[in-house]
């Protein structure tokens, strides 16, 4: 029965995000719509759409997961987070909203490099291109992951031929809808996800006997669960804390700043976007927290199925159904997003940039799908591991992008004199220290790697732009920009 | 008879305030800069 209505659920669930995708498509007039919506979103889509893509499975199944096997040391990664995105959406939306236009309208992150730092050798585009490339690939592979999971629990089969059902239904959603107005389609998915949070919880906390009952078992099963401060180190803490220095080079968050309508929709939509992500955090926090009360006697054999757990226990196979497909929306809310960067950096950067510069639309739009599919068949043999975790996978792309993007971003946006050259060498040392870092084990290698990339990242880049930054930078033209973006 | 355990007000604080706090920032900036 269960398996059925769930079934069921799915498809109707699939079936709508369709036709909205096809709805929005007819409205679609050419490239700068597609990736952007034509700039001209309002404040609450671009908000919850910035929201959907971001919290992938991570929210569902990662925070509740890691929430289950720690307690409360692990609500440091939540108020990271919360705190990162806020000054994310304070201190980069306006300003990348307004120079991207300034700089000869850039629709994307590496469009937006090259033509803030005027680099003809195509060196920016491709290297950022590159660290997109590497670092979704691991991010599409925590989706997959996600959707094995899911496709498992649901439908009780194995681990395998959950990630190969759940990969194709996945990647072909893409296909097929996924990519026509993501953003319209991501806002819907993340009222869905927002749901599903808030009644998932209370239903558990009411199961058990309400709340004091649910924190006096925890605090039986062991007292360290109820301190944030027990189990865990400094290093520990900062790692979790550091999570929020990610938002700012997350190229399928920050590409929703630039689509927003105009900079008076900000206020809003950072208002909405934070309501959102807080209330969405809390909801993970107390579903994990809860889950370490309801388990106690039968602990769940994956940490990050407790939230898929809950759903199938306490309510009834259609609405257990609604709130599944919300997981199968914040998978595909994300790899949606992801894979239409990632498709877009091997179409436009590596293809028509280096090998045949001239190109005709059909052709790079062929290029732009084989490349999803190379994308997706790498990303399935690295999910293929049934002990990979979607929080593994999610944190090491997220402290690539954190780390190769971030100071970069900030940057550009923040000090006219930085320098093409500080650019290339930042992203690469930013790179490559995640790379490193996330290799070694033990003492201050347990730092979360996020750390010295996003530092090393940003100390390359002012230095390096001080030593070969000519006498004439900022240039007049980089001058003026600067005025005009800052002014609006 | 036992003493009950309890999430003591550390925790409960670094879980409120940060997270709440920066809910009514955004609260707070949306009616100031509304107008500009």
């Amino acid at each position: 029965m269960m398996d059925n209505v769930t079934l069921i659920t799915f498809i109707i669930y699939l079936v709508g995000m369709l036709v909205i995708g096809i709805i929005a498509f007819r409205l679609t007039k050419n490239l700068s719509d597609y990736v952007l919506g034509g700039r001209n979103l309002g404040g609450s889509v671009a908000a919850l759409s910035a929201g959907a893509s971001d919290m992938s499975s991570w929210l569902l199944l990662g925070l509740p997961g890691a929430m289950y096997v720690g307690g409360m040391n692990q609500i440091w990664l939540a108020i990271g987070l919360a705190v990162g995105a806020y000054l994310n959406w304070q201190f980069v939306a306006k300003r990348l909203r307004t120079y991207t236009e300034v700089a000869k309208d850039s629709i994307t992150i590496p469009d937006f490099l090259e033509n803030r730092f005027r680099d003809k050798s195509r060196i920016l585009r491709v290297i950022s291109a590159l660290v997109i490339l590497i670092f979704f690939t691991f991010y599409t592979s925590a989706g997959l992951v996600g959707g094995a999971v899911l496709f498992e629990q649901s439908f009780g089969i194995d681990y395998q031929s959950a990630l190969w059902i759940g990969a194709i239904v996945i990647i072909s959603y893409t296909f097929l809808g996924g990519f026509l107005a993501v953003s319209w389609t991501d806002f819907f998915q993340g009222i869905l996800m927002f749901i599903a949070l808030i009644i998932v919880p209370i239903a558990a906390i009411n199961a058990i006997g309400g709340w004091n009952e649910v924190v006096s078992k925890v605090g039986d099963i062991d007292p360290g669960y109820l301190n944030a401060f027990t189990d865990t180190t400094a290093i520990g803490i900062i790692s979790l804390l550091a999570w929020g220095l990610g938002y700012f080079g997350q190229p399928h968050i920050i590409t929703r700043f630039m689509a927003i309508k105009s900079t008076k929709e900000i206020p809003k939509a950072r208002f909405v976007g934070m309501s959102w992500m807080v209330f969405a955090l809390y909801g993970a926090i107390f579903t994990g927290f809860t889950g370490i009360a309801y388990y106690a006697e039968a602990p769940l054999e994956n940490a990050e199925t407790v939230f898929i757990a809950f759903t199938q226990e306490l309510f009834n196979p259609w609405i257990a159904g609604i709130l599944l497909a919300a997981i199968l929306s914040a998978i595909m809310s994300t790899i949606d997003s992801q894979l239409l960067v990632s498709s877009s950096a091997v179409a436009e950067d590596f293809y028509k940039g280096i090998f045949r510069k001239n190109a005709s639309q059909k052709e790079l739009v062929w290029v732009g799908r084989i490349a999803v599919i190379i994308i997706a068949i790498i990303a399935i043999v690295i999910a293929q591991d049934p002990e990979s975790r979607v929080l593994d996978l999610v944190g090491y792309a997220w402290a690539g992008f954190g780390a190769a993007f971030g100071p970069i971003i900030v940057l550009s946006l923040f000090w006219k004199r930085t320098t093409r050259e500080g650019a290339i060498a930042g992203m690469v040392i930013g790179a490559l220290t995640v790379i490193i870092w996330a290799q070694l084990e033990g003492g201050m290698f347990d730092l979360y790697e996020i750390v010295p990339g996003f530092i090393l990242g940003t100390v390359v880049i002012i230095v390096v732009s001080l030593i070969v930054g000519s006498p004439t930078n900022p240039t007049k033209e980089v001058r003026e920009e600067f005025k005009v973006a800052t002014k609006r | 008879m036992m003493e009950q355990e309890t999430i003591n007000a550390a925790t409960w604080g670094w879980l409120l305030i940060p997270m709440l706090s920066v809910v009514l920032l955004s609260l707070i900036t949306f009616f100031t800069e509304r107008g500009e």
